[in-house]
């Protein structure tokens, strides 16, 4: 199982409807007739997009049309015809696509320095009596590979069959998505123990750069050569922060999208995980009865190659003693109603 | 109270919920920090409103329509606690001890000068 495959991600509003019906309900439907091999929506906890509103859970009025992702990950002909249905719908967003492999061996990408692997369970899923998504982490980290965090989703497919999250249900088949990032040798590692320890896991890889770690930059976040190439690419930057740390008095994750917004990024959202850990940090999560968070939270911002080499800056200044800050080339991007070509 | 009062209650408390929503969007959507200025924007307004009412020296129906549905729904306790919390959480303490002094002493000093204006008249 090593296959080429494409990422179709899709953000936009909690709000946003299309022909009278929720978006959000529109896309994982289109996922489920497609039988998408993997799709998972995820809620945002702020963010902005192309007109610059910013929406914010930190207070109750604007936080009333939160961000959503929604990921769908297949093989390439499977996501164009998804992404040709996907465009043509109205409204405001955005939607990328980008490559990846459906696999559990390096392949192809082993000639690639960092990679991006993203792996996916269900809510309650266990593996010998540990919460699956725990195991999967401490795999991780036993491997050395640079961090991981853990998403929720309130929705998805796998294997094409429909996983919604219900309000009164246990949901223990609605997916989470592990994302972890690190250098290949260490990903090779860690996905031959993770094979092990479950055969069946359904896994990602995508190529991806570690730009900084703990305070410590290793890379520009836009690859000179992939940068030119074609002169349309888009880059992504991702960082994740433990949700407790802090800029001088702010938490780094607040104080990061309101100056990307200052600044004029095209967009950032902010997802919250449930458990993760980065460079050398133990795993963290919440503590019951503790009045501080201490969950991940994972930023991201789409813009072009220019414009992500400015807001590294941001990003660098926030991030000057810990979190994890990453970037990936987005080969095609473009707002809803809009064929994105590729 | 009588049926047309009943009703009149429902419909001011709804503008009253409407008001507040505009007011708070309006004003937190301009600043920019996370502190909850709508929220203490709205319950300052309102105190400064019913303490006025008061001045005026309403009583019986007029009091219950403008005071307890109108005003009543216009300001928040709910969300003045919730958006302390959520300052905690983010370790913002004295931003949250802020919040909470602050928005006494401008809703107490706002009350007295609502009824002082209300007085006059």
């Amino acid at each position: 199982m090593s296959e080429d495959a494409l990422k179709l991600t899709t953000y936009f509003g909690e709000r946003a409807r299309v022909k009278g019906r929720l978006l959000a309900d529109e896309l994982l439907d289109a996922h489920a007739r497609h039988d998408i091999r993997l799709s998972v929506l995820l809620r945002g906890i702020q963010g902005f997009g192309a007109k610059h509103h910013l929406r914010t859970d930190r207070l109750l009025t604007l936080s009333e049309d939160l961000p959503l992702v929604s990921i769908a990950i297949d093989e390439r002909e499977r996501i164009e015809a998804l992404r040709r249905e996907v465009a043509a719908l109205p409204g405001e967003g955005l939607v990328t696509v980008e490559r990846a492999r459906l696999t559990d061996s390096l392949g192809g990408l082993s000639a690639e320095s960092e990679l991006k692997l993203t792996v996916c369970l269900g809510r309650h899923e266990r593996i010998d009596g540990e919460p699956a998504f725990r195991a999967v982490c401490r795999v991780l980290r036993e491997a050395g590979v640079s961090g991981a965090t853990v998403l929720l989703g309130v929705d998805g497919t796998i294997g094409g069959k429909r996983r919604r999250a219900r309000f009164f249900a246990r949901n223990g088949g609605v997916p989470l998505l592990v994302l972890s990032v690190g250098e290949a040798v260490r990903m090779d590692r860690a996905l031959a123990a993770l094979k092990q320890m479950s055969p069946s896991l359904l896994c990602t890889l995508e190529r991806a750069r570690v730009c900084k770690r703990d305070g410590q930059l290793l890379r520009p976040p836009v690859h000179d050569a992939l940068a030119l190439d074609g002169g349309s690419a888009w880059w992504k930057l991702t960082v994740v922060t433990s949700e407790a740390a802090r800029h001088q008095a702010a938490p780094v994750y607040l104080e990061l999208v309101r100056r990307l917004r200052e600044h004029g990024a095209a967009g950032a959202t902010s997802l919250r995980g449930i458990w993760g850990f980065h460079g050398e940090h133990p795993p963290h999560g919440d503590r019951l009865l503790s009045l501080r968070r201490h969950v991940p939270v994972v930023t991201e911002t789409i813009d072009t190659p220019e414009r992500i080499r400015v807001l590294f800056g941001i990003v660098d200044e926030l991030t000057s003693e810990r979190g994890l800050v990453t970037s990936e080339l987005v080969p095609s991007s473009a707002p809803l109603g809009r064929s994105p070509g590729l | 109270m009588s049926a047309p009062t009943w009703i009149a209650v429902a419909a001011l408390g709804s503008v009253g919920s409407i008001a507040r929503f505009l007011l708070d969007s309006a004003v937190s959507s301009r600043s920019s920090g996370s502190f909850p200025l709508g929220t203490l924007a709205v319950n300052a307004s309102g105190a400064l409103v019913l303490g006025v009412l008061t001045g005026l020296a309403l009583s019986g129906d007029a009091l219950t329509l403008a005071g307890s549905a109108t005003i009543g729904s216009y300001t928040t306790f709910s969300t003045w606690m919730l958006e302390t919390h959520r300052l905690g959480e983010d370790g913002r303490l004295l931003p949250g001890a802020l919040n909470v002094f602050a928005s006494i002493a401008v809703g107490i000093g706002a009350a007295l000068l609502g009824r002082t204006i209300g007085g006059a008249f």
